[in-house]
Parts: C-alpha cells; structure tokens; sequence
C-alpha cells in the first residue's frame, strides 16, 4: 500500500460523527450525567404518577390529635402540622415544580431567544436598543426583580412563574446574540447569502441551529434555577394563595414557624427540592462538556 | 484605561435612565397605592386624596417622574410612609447590615473556597478531588433557605451554641456610629458586643456564602488545571524552582484571574440577594426592607432602595471588569 493508500484509509476511519451523535456519546460516558438522567427520569415519573404513588389525599386532613406524628408505618414520612400525610404532599409537589420549572424557562427561553435572534442578526439600531434594555434588566439582581414582577400580578404559583420565566430573559438573550454574531460570519453563511436565500431562511436554518448549543446547556441549568427560585418565592408566602396546595417551598415556610414541632418536615422537602435541583445542575454540566467544540473526538 | 473608565461611566448613563424610568412605572402600576396601604379599611376617598396630595402622587405622571429623577440625583428620597421617617436615614441603617453580612459570606466562601479549589486541583482525579466536585455541585444545588434553616436549627435550637436571630443581643448596650456592628464594637473597645455581634454573624455568613464557596472551589480548581499544564509552569519547574514557589508564584497568582472576577460577580449578588437569609435569620438589611415595602406599597422606601441596589450592582460590576484589567496586563482596553 502506498502512503496516500494508508492516509486514506486513516481519514476513513475518523468518519464524521456529527456534533450531536459524538455529544450523546460523550454523555453516556459521564457517570455524573447518569445520575443526573436518573434522577431527574425518577422526578419526571413521580410527578406523573403522583396520584397513582400518592398513599393518601395531599390535601386531607387526618384527625388534628394526630398532626405533628413522625415517621411510622402507615405514614413513612409522618404527618403535617394539619395532620396531612407527608410523602403524599412531597409526591404531588413534584408536580408543581417540574411544571414551574418548564413553564419559567419556556417564557424565559422563548422571549429570550427572540429577542437575541433578531438582535444579533439585524444588528445596528435593533441590536442597541434590545441590548441596552437587557442591560437594564440585569442591572436588578434577579431574585429582587422576580418579587417585584410578582408585586405587580398579585401571588400565586402562575404569577411566580411567570416572574422566574422573566428574569431569565436577558440571560437567553444575550447568549444566543452572541452565538448568533459568532455564526454570522462563517462561511457557509456567506455562501447561503450569496446564492440569494433569504434572511428569515438563513437566520431559521443556517444560523440557529449551529448557535443552540450554548443554548441548551444554560436552559438545563436554568431549570435547576428555575425551581429554586420558585421554591424561594413560595418561603416567601409569594406562591399559591391556597395553603393546601403542596408546593415545596411553601411547604419549607411553614415549617420555619414550627421547626422545634415537627423537624421531620422540613427534611422532606428540602430534600426533594436538593435532588431535583441536582439532577438538572447534573445534567447540565454533562451537556456542557459534552458540547464542547474543544473537547470534541476526544 | 482613563479612556475605557469615562466609557463605561458614560454607558451607565443610558442604564440608570431606563432603570430609573422602569422602577419609576413599576411602582406605578402596583395594585394599590400607598394611601389604601396605610390607611387600611378605614380608607375614605377624602383621606386617600389628601395622603396622595401630602406625597405628591395626585400630579401628572411625567411631573412626578422629573421630580424623583431630580430629588432622587441628590440622594433625596422622600420619606417611609410607614415609620415617617427619610428613607436615606433608614438606608443608612439598612445598607451596613448587609453590607456587613456580605462581607462575612465572602470572607467564609474566599478562605475555604480557594484552598478547596486549589487542593482538589493539585490531587486531580482522586478520590478528594471527586469529593470536592461532588460537594460543590450539592453547594450549588441546595436552597439557601433551607441550609439556613437547618443551620439554624442545629447549632441554634438545638446546641444552643449561637444565636438564632437578629444581629445584636438586646441586653448589650453600645453606641452606633457606622450601623457597622463590628466596626462599631471595635471603636468602642467593647469586648463583649463584638464577641456577639461576631457570633450572631456565623449562621447566616455560612448560608449566604454556601454559593459563592461552591462556585469559587470549583472556578479555582479549573483555572489551577488550567495553568499547571502552560509552558511557563514547566519551566519554572525544570529549572529547579522550589514547588511551593512554583504554585504560588506562577500557577495560583495566574488562577487569581478568573476567581476575581467570579468573586466579583457574587458580591454583587449578595449585596441583593440576601432576602432568604435574612428573613430565615431576622437580619434587619435591605432584603427584608424591600419585601416589607412591597407590602406595604411603601413607594418611596421601593423607590430608593432598589435604585440604590441597583446603582450599587451596576458599580461593582464596572470594578470588577477593572480590576480584571489590572490583574491582566494581556488585556488591552478599548
């Protein structure tokens, strides 16, 4: 065989993989990524199947002599301070936070990407003008602004979210602008341009899907924000309006009033409210490095 | 570097214009004014008027608007409809509580957070190593509420060893000068009261800065990988430099670069972001303030305060992209 024969043959084998195929490969790879899919698989199950897993009724009371009972057979994580069982509370919470942690980000991501997408591509005057009043929203630390967003709508776990969802706007945008403005000069762009595509085209199917990576990382992690955020809210009495709801946060507030009672109730939550958050973070920084150009073929 | 100074200067104009026409109309469009706030159930339509006369809210808007943008540029911000009293007294007493609780949490997350970071980097892929990784991701992951109930509970409720709220016994008496406690003790050689106001710091220090300890081990032990692997570093070691000087000259002192800036980043945060750990913990700072203001729809306290936290963020932000100038002579401004 000739030199060129065996080149050949070499580049053969290092066929494209393709960046997703070569990141999911990489992922499977990362034990910490694994335990991130499992736990946040085991979250996703629970608050589908609440009402089969749930033993009782989150929201009925079970004789008031009976509240502030620990852990025991026919409750394994005891009862609450209105004499509700516990795991049930716990396994319907999950829930209201898989739900707020998709709704926020979704809202978040949504305007987010728009906004950057069109910033980063029309450029000039547009760009400006989105830009500077992103910078203007990241001048309010998050979490103040998000209790303020909430002021303005009144309480609640719709408004909560919305709340979160809004202060993740400029982080998405910003980050999708300048992926965007990094795209934006690659050749293949140039070439799309030149054969006479139009914008909308080049933006939707050239540009976009090269500048989503970053995307999907931050949306991960932000997930994992999202639900802190929101468990926050509800410590501060922001959330749901009805005190039955079994929303994690305000679970953890009513607890702060009775801690010396019922310590076994502040375990619970804060635990499910830890795992799930671990899941996404773990998941989260798998993409990351799964995505990384730099790390790619290794 | 004067030049990308007055730049930046300039580009908070444009920020504080619209920060301050976003509050501005923000306040405005919360449900229920002031009036109602205060007046409760006893409100008559006479009394409203004359309480928003008395504020200068039955103008038009854009009037009211030029005379926050004026007053609030000399640092006027009317008084709290709730204690009566000029919202930049109480942002004098409100600010240092923070401010003091702040530095405590980076304080803590600094000196553990580097040697973790730095430690794990130089023990790589051992079992340490994975532990750090695995505890700073939990850092991240767990609610600061919830550490701090739990600390709380531990070490206040249960051991008895600190305090469990506020920032200063009741039984100590001591002149505040700075609304600094610490400081404030220390000028007054008062043994006894910087002895608890230390102690009534240690919980809530340790909550707020769970975070930034996290994310400041885990940036460390990155850029410590990072720069063991230059050129430079090689070199210093092939030429017979002792390790320890290596690590502190050459590896850490590079590291610093991006820690800095992580650690400016997160004080910002937590000159603001302090709300949960101050209601867990009863500490009078700003958080809980502004949550009580919005409450009681006390305008002028929302008004000042998250301009001021605002203007406050905005500043350590510029400091911080300086510093990084400084720190970094590779860094051309422009």
């Amino acid at each position: 065989m000739s030199v060129a024969e065996l080149e050949a043959r070499a580049v053969e084998l290092e066929a494209p993989s393709g960046l997703w195929r070569d990141a999911w490969r990489r992922l499977r790879g990362n034990p910490g990524a694994i335990v991130g899919f499992v736990l946040v698989g085991l979250f996703v199950l629970v608050a589908l199947l609440a009402p089969v897993l749930a033993p009782y009724d989150p929201r009925e009371q079970l004789g008031l002599s009976n509240a502030f009972d620990g852990p025991s057979t026919s409750h394994l994580l005891g009862l609450d301070g209105l004499a509700r069982d516990e795991l049930s509370r716990i396994l319907y919470g999950a829930r209201f936070s898989l739900l707020v942690g998709i709704v926020s980000v979704a809202v978040g991501l949504s305007i987010g990407l728009l906004l950057g997408a069109v910033a980063g591509y029309l450029g000039g005057f547009v760009d400006s003008l989105i830009m500077r009043a992103m910078d203007v929203m990241l001048s309010i630390p998050g979490f103040l602004m998000a209790i303020g967003i909430v002021a303005l709508l009144g309480p609640g776990l719709f408004e909560i979210m919305v709340a979160v969802g809004v202060t993740q706007i400029p982080i998405f945008a910003r980050l999708l602008r300048g992926s965007v403005l990094a795209q934006r000069e690659n050749d293949f762009v140039l070439a799309a341009r030149s054969v006479g595509v139009p914008r909308r085209t080049i933006l939707a199917a050239h540009i976009l899907p090269n500048a989503i990576s970053p995307v999907i990382v931050q949306g991960t992690l932000a997930l994992a924000t999202a639900i802190i955020d929101v468990a926050g809210l509800g410590f501060l009495g922001l959330g749901p309006q009805d005190p039955s709801t079994p929303e994690w946060g305000t679970m953890l507030a009513d607890v702060n009033r009775y801690f010396q009672t019922g310590p076994h109730l502040a375990i619970a939550p804060g635990v499910a409210i830890v795992l799930s958050v671990l899941g996404f973070n773990l998941i989260g920084d798998g993409l990351r490095e799964a995505l990384d150009p730099k790390l790619r073929g290794r | 570097m004067l030049r990308f100074v007055v730049r930046r200067l300039l580009l908070l104009v444009p920020i504080l214009i619209g920060l301050s026409i976003l509050v501005f109309l923000w306040i405005r469009a919360l449900p229920g004014g002031p009036a109602q706030a205060l007046l409760g159930e006893r409100s008559t339509p006479e009394a409203v008027a004359q309480i928003e006369h008395q504020y200068g809210l039955d103008k038009p808007i854009p009037v009211q608007y030029w005379r926050f943008v004026k007053k609030s540029a000399q640092f006027d911000f009317g008084d709290s409809t709730t204690t009566r009293r000029p919202v930049i007294e109480e942002l004098g007493q409100r600010f240092p509580a923070t401010v003091e609780l702040a530095a405590a949490a980076m304080l803590f997350s600094v000196l553990l957070g580097i040697p973790l970071g730095f430690i794990a980097a130089k023990r790589y892929g051992t079992a340490i190593d994975h532990a750090s990784l695995v505890a700073s991701l939990l850092g991240v992951s767990v609610p600061i509420f919830f550490l701090a109930i739990l600390l709380k509970y531990f070490f206040a409720v249960e051991l008895g060893l600190l305090p469990t709220v506020g920032r200063l016994s009741v039984l100590i008496d001591v002149e505040h000068p700075t609304n600094f406690y610490v400081l404030d003790a220390i000028l007054s050689a008062n043994i006894e009261a910087l002895w608890d106001t230390l102690k009534h710091l240690v919980l809530p220090a340790i909550a707020l800065g769970s975070i930034p300890l996290a994310i400041i081990a885990r940036i460390t032990r990155a850029a410590v990988l990072d720069i063991q692997n230059e050129d430079y570093v090689r070199t210093a070691r092939a030429k017979g430099l002792a390790p320890g000087i290596v690590d502190r000259r050459h590896v850490l002192r590079n590291a610093m670069l991006p820690v800095t800036t992580i650690i400016g980043l997160q004080v910002g945060l937590l000159l603001s972001g302090a709300v949960l750990t101050e209601k867990v913990f009863a500490w009078p700072g700003m958080g809980s303030w502004l949550v009580d203001a919005i409450q009681d729809r006390n305008f002028p306290v929302l008004q000042g305060g998250i301009l001021f936290l605002a203007l406050v963020f905005v500043l350590v932000n510029l400091l911080v992209d300086l510093s990084y100038a400084v720190l970094n002579p590779r860094i051309r401004l422009s």
